[in-house]
């Protein structure tokens, strides 16, 4: 392991003072909850000369309802959302997420802007997200952009411009709908998931009137399985749609084997899963099953 | 000398005050106030720091190393190269050729090469960033079979077989005639690393230019200074070595103790200057020893009526880079390999082999735990074949006193393995599982696991143990071992019996932390003697204190010796029990009458025989045995699965502390759920790639199952005080298998190799529909 | 900067590559915070940050400016924090002793915001806890033990 070293900690209180040192110092990094970046910095050492320390700035943390919308600051904390009734009652599957990740010691310093923009395929508050339509809000001295999550992974990175920052995370409340998230892990205890899967619905009678499903950890980003959504909405929700759901997410997704886990075992298992999200959430919502 | 028929008669009591009971432990409260100082909270800010620089290969010559652009670099004090030994540039365990610094060839990633002694961890990175290597790469190795192949690269000058073992008893052509039935499988462990919480740590002040004094982590002070002083070309009192408290070994530190503090004591005395050594997590991981990997070729054959009659067994046991600990894991596993039963037809045949991957070391339940990972299948092969009950088989086939154990060492005293067998199968309710149960995707399943472990060191090594005891002019006690407190509280256990006999309060005896300067050599803390062994000795120390005190008291008292009896700091007349004598009048007319206030205790393991060219023999002094029956739950959709609920059952000869046993229980439990379920060691081109707590999962607290109460069987091995036997590994033994065979009572599925991961389990579960 | 530390406040020049746990043990002398993996990964540098449990290994030394740092030695009269040592003692649960002032801690967390926790809240609770010689077990009885004696039913 490394020594750290090499850069100096700044600590705005503004927002605008933290995009002013990003766009003028070389080699600005944000720092948020510091749970991924400081142990990255151990392994591999710190390239980064001017730390900027986002914790002070107020106006990034918080939870609210706005026209109909949860709005929240990138720099909660896990254990901000897990207290949230907002998010418990309308994304239970952010709600079961993030109860998953981490101890309670990491939840109190992780954030979940962190959780995104650390861009790790595998980042649990994304599946649960994409499934509730999020939008994140990347903001630079310039200007301000809303971007659909959908559109803010890339392969070992984001769509964050150097020098923008994200300033907040949205998801409409939509009445008589939920979802739910699902994992594997190596242990009971936390851990990184090895597969990690989201899924939303909505119920109309006996009929799934809308799906949307998030699969991370089987791609270099996580990923929304639209052909299979296009497939299930509508659809009667039975075990014959759950039987059909495994099946075509197992076809759907194409996972690599990894030292943690074989591509073919993170194939089948995003069929389970999504089985069992799907089984989850359409209780949640009144529905019954045979 | 019997000591436990020497301490009923000569305490005669009906219950022991101490020995027996739960007793909170002396440490204790210091470690809930964060007082207690581990090796790294003695280092006083801005010691000199040390790194070492290893091999970034896992076989190659050395061609050159340039350390002149370091030694520019800022806040440099020296750097250290094998040329710079005053002594011998040798480190081995067992076997010679393990260098200290490594100067011509390296053979795994992580070898030794410098030390760079600098100002922080800052310089000493930047330092070692500049240090030039010149490598010239060798073929590595790195599976046990190309390295016994002819023509395969020699990671030492002898060939790549460490050693080998052999055992022939009776005629193993007969075994198999008799035998109605015949199971022959192959069997896989792989690494496992010990992950203490405590990171290695040494610091070294030198005492002028002659002396130095260490405080690290380790398990035996005497071995480490005796190392230290071999480096340094010094007499061993000129090396004066101090375990600090240490925080989890697991008989790592066994292997780590002398490596750091040599590191450490060289740089002082070359330097001049007090310095540190402490390593971060992923050093830990990827270069210190870990469990060797060893894979066994199984056959074994059972008649009819469901009893055993030959087993042979291959084993090839994967050193590593150096031998250090090879000989006794490979004797061990060898000396035990029909497991807790009795066979009479035996081939044994053992070879340990180098590979060019960090070594294996010592690790609780030594190569015992993957020998009976191997053995309990078997038997639990067997008794499905014959459509016997797998409880029921071992019955058949379980030593007892009066048997024969692999090596034929007949065992007339102390066998515990029937009470523990019947124990856990009662308080599992056995009878009741015959079947896996479903429930949705979910199966449960139950498994047991029988085992046996010999204490202390084997094949008639010399074995003792020494202590000592001061009985100070307040009454108050120093008492003195080196058998090292790393967390399984056997120093404790020690005082206890120390203040049974000589009828202290428990407050009144403090320990000594291990000072080589001062303590008598007690032999490692390995091998589960500390308290077989070490403990014995105490008592050696405080029944010959006991005589004087006695003498003395009853003098003061005005009785016979035979009427005085001493409890809780005081001496009285048993007849007249009002009449008093407190410890620190009896401890100062003792110092006035000249009656020796301190005592030396020695116990030496009774003599045993042993024949290497059959491998036959009194291999151990005493066997502990333990059962375990283990309930785990299946998910068979996604192939994770859970331990539930495990019953352990242990012959301990005599339980001196059951909170001390517990926690062993518990703790060796978890190790061996882990090294079923979780723990992975990623080893590829000799590089480890998990060296961290993320990746190499261990046991969460949510990962606990339910432990039943521990089935304490006592059945008291004659020799030692109290009848007491080790505790500390045993534990682990029987859990492992248990575990295994409920997997395969829910699944059906053996599992010749581990971990148990959810992908493996699933894959087979696939399969086996298929 | 200033913080302040077990009750006092303590003023110290605070390096950004220093965590606050090398601050703690190295500029402070508080020794009781435990160095095992500086990754976050096994809680043996748990200390409480404004009464939150955090691993200090992640937190670096400038960013607990103004803040409330407590570790086991500003505990040592609290009364909830009593009891748990004596549940600790009497249970057995304290073997190495490394994990164990931030086992404490993260007990006293629990017991202090939720009186009579489920086994599986205390699980949660000690999660971030790592013991390799335990197995828990004790560990758990003890904060059981220690919360029914503080609020017997």
């Amino acid at each position: 392991m490394k020594p750290l070293t090499g850069f100096e900690l700044l600590r705005p209180s503004t927002l605008s003072g933290a995009l002013e040192l990003l766009a003028t110092l070389e080699l600005a990094w944000p720092i948020a909850g510091g749970t991924d970046l400081i142990p990255q910095f151990k392994d591999d050492g710190c390239e980064s000369k001017h730390l900027v320390d986002l914790s002070l700035i107020r106006e990034l943390n918080g939870i609210k309802m706005e026209d109909n919308f949860i709005v929240i600051g990138p720099m909660t904390t896990q254990t901000q959302v897990i207290s949230s009734r907002l998010i418990e009652e309308n994304a239970p599957a952010l709600h079961e997420a993030v109860k998953l990740m981490g101890s309670p010691q990491i939840r109190n310093r992780a954030t979940i802007g962190g959780n995104l923009c650390n861009a790790s395929p595998a980042a649990d508050t994304a599946p649960p997200l994409l499934v509730h339509d999020a939008e994140v809000k990347l903001t630079s001295l310039e200007d301000s952009r809303w971007i659909p999550l959908t559109d803010f992974f890339a392969e070992e990175c984001t769509a964050l411009e150097p020098n923008e920052l994200m300033t907040s995370i949205r998801f409409p409340i939509v009445h008589g709908a939920s979802s739910s998230f699902q994992r594997i892990g190596r242990r009971r205890g936390f851990t990184l998931s090895v597969l990690n899967l989201a899924v939303y619905i909505e119920r109309d009678g006996k009929n799934l009137s809308e799906v949307k499903i998030a699969v991370g950890a089987v791609a270099p980003t996580p990923i929304m399985l639209e052909k299979v959504e296009r497939e299930l909405k509508g659809m009667r929700m039975d075990t014959n749609l759950l039987e059909h759901a495994r099946k075509m997410v197992s076809e759907a997704v194409n996972p690599r084997d990894s030292a943690r886990s074989s591509g073919e075992y993170k194939r089948e298992m995003a069929g389970v899963l999504t089985e069992r999200a799907l089984s989850a959430a359409w209780t949640r919502v009144g529905g019954k099953l045979p | 000398m019997e000591y436990d028929k020497i301490l009923s008669d000569l305490l005669n009591r009906d219950e022991y005050h101490l020995v027996g009971k739960k007793t909170v432990r002396s440490d204790a409260l210091n470690k809930l106030l964060g007082r207690t100082r581990f090796t790294a909270d003695y280092i006083p800010k801005g010691t000199k720091a040390v790194r070492v620089l290893r091999s970034t290969r896992p076989h190659a010559l050395i061609n050159r190393v340039d350390i002149s652009a370091a030694l520019q670099m800022p806040g440099v004090e020296a750097i250290l190269t094998a040329k710079d030994i005053t002594g011998e540039n040798e480190i081995g365990y067992a076997l010679p050729e393990q260098p200290f610094l490594n100067d011509k060839k390296v053979h795994y990633v992580g070898d030794p090469i410098a030390l760079i002694i600098a100002s922080d961890d800052v310089a000493t990175q930047e330092a070692m960033d500049a240090i030039e290597v010149e490598y010239e790469p060798l073929p590595p190795v790195f599976d046990v079979d190309e390295a016994m192949a002819p023509g395969a690269p020699f990671i030492h000058k002898d060939g790549n077989v460490a050693l080998t073992t052999r055992i022939r008893k009776g005629d193993i052509e007969k075994g198999w005639k008799q035998a109605k039935i015949v199971i022959e499988d192959v069997y896989r462990t792989p690494f496992q690393e010990h992950m203490a919480l405590e990171p290695e740590a040494a610091y070294a002040v030198p005492e002028g230019i002659d002396k130095v004094t260490v405080i690290a982590c380790m398990q035996s002070p005497h071995v480490v200074r005796e190392k230290v002083a071999r480096v340094l070309g010094w007499k061993l009192n000129q090396v004066r070595i101090i375990q600090a408290m240490t925080g989890g070994a697991f008989g790592k530190k066994d292997d780590t103790g002398p490596l750091i503090s040599a590191y450490a004591a060289f740089a002082a005395m070359k330097t001049g200057k007090p310095v540190a050594y402490v390593m971060d997590r992923s050093e830990v991981v990827s270069v210190t020893p870990k469990r060797f990997p060893a894979r066994f070729k199984y056959k074994s054959g059972a008649d009819r009526k469901g009893k055993m009659t030959a087993v042979e067994v291959e084993i090839t046991l994967e050193v590593g880079a150096y031998a250090n600990r090879a000989p006794f894991w490979l004797w061990r596993q060898t000396a035990h390999a029909c497991g807790p039963y009795e066979v009479e037809n035996v081939a044994v045949d053992g070879k340990a082999v180098y590979t060019n991957k960090v070594y294996g070391g010592s690790y609780r339940g030594f190569g015992n735990l993957a020998l009976h990972f191997a053995v309990e299948q078997q038997v639990d092969k067997l008794a499905n074949e014959l459509g016997m009950d797998p409880v029921e088989f071992r019955m058949k086939n379980i030593l007892r006193e009066g048997s024969r154990t692999t090596c034929d060492q007949l065992l007339d005293n102390s066998v515990g393995m029937e009470k523990c067998l019947v124990g856990v199968a009662e308080a599992s309710e056995w009878t009741k599982h015959k079947d896996p149960i479903r429930n949705g995707t979910k199966i449960r399943g139950w498994g047991v696991g029988c085992a046996y472990h010999g204490n202390s060191t084997s094949r008639s090594t010399p074995d003792w143990s020494a202590a000592s005891l001061l009985f100070n002019i307040d009454g108050s006690f120093l008492y003195r071992t080196s058998i090292c407190e790393i967390g399984q509280g056997t120093p404790f256990s020690h005082a206890k019996i120390v203040a049974e006999i000589v009828g202290a309060r428990i407050e009144s005896i403090k320990i000594e932390p291990p000072d080589t300067d001062s303590t008598p050599d007690s032999k490692p803390t390995h091998g589960s003697r500390g308290t077989m062994m070490g403990g014995t000795a105490a008592a050696d120390a405080a029944i010959n204190l006991r005589e004087r005190m006695v003498r003395v008291a009853a003098d003061m008292l005005r009785c016979s010796q035979e009427q005085v009896e001493l409890r809780d700091s005081v001496a009285y007349n048993k007849k007249e029990p009002s009449v008093k004598v407190p410890f620190n009048e009896l401890a100062e007319m003792m110092h006035i009458r000249g009656e020796n206030p301190g005592s030396y205790g020695f116990y030496t393991s009774p003599k045993r025989f042993f024949d290497a060219k059959t491998g036959l023999g009194v291999n151990y002094a005493c066997y502990t045995f333990a059962a375990s029956v283990a309930e785990v739950e299946v998910d068979s959709e996604t192939g994770e699965a859970r331990v539930i609920k495990i019953w352990p059952a242990m012959d301990v000869g005599k339980a001196i502390d059951p909170l001390s046993i517990d926690g062993q229980v518990h703790g060796a439990i978890s190790h061996g759920m882990g090294f079923v379920l979780m723990e992975n060691l990623l080893v590829r081109d000799g590089v480890v790639l998990n060296p961290n707590f993320g990746d190499y999962i261990i046991p969460s607290a949510m990962d606990t199952p339910e432990i039943a109460d521990t089935i304490l069987v006592e059945e008291p091995y004659k020799y030692a005080a109290f009848g007491m036997k080790g505790v500390g590994e045993p534990s682990i033994l029987s859990a492992v298998p248990a575990i295994v065979n409920a997997i395969h009572h829910a699944t059906g599925i053996w599992f010749t190799s581990l971990p148990i991961t959810p992908d493996r389990l699933y894959k087979a579960l696939k399969e086996a529909k298929a | 900067m200033i913080f302040e530390l077990n009750g006092k406040n303590v003023g110290v020049e605070a390096k950004p590559t220093v965590t606050l746990l090398d601050l703690l043990r190295g500029e402070l002398g508080v020794t009781s915070v435990k160095k095992g993996c500086e990754q976050g990964e096994c809680g043996a540098c748990t200390v409480l940050l404004d009464g939150d449990p955090v691993t200090s290994c992640l937190i670096l030394a400038p960013q607990v400016e103004g803040r409330r740092v407590l570790t086991i030695e500003g505990l040592v009269d609290n009364p909830l924090v009593r009891e748990l040592r004596e549940a600790f003692l009497r249970n057995g649960a304290v073997q190495c002793g490394y994990c164990t002032p931030g086992m404490l801690l993260s007990g006293y967390a629990l017991l202090r915001d939720n009186k009579r926790p489920s086994e599986e809240e205390v699980k949660t609770a000690i999660e971030g806890n790592i013991c390799r010689c335990t197995g828990y077990v004790a560990i758990i009885e003890s904060i059981l033990d220690a919360a029914e004696r503080i609020a017997p039913d």
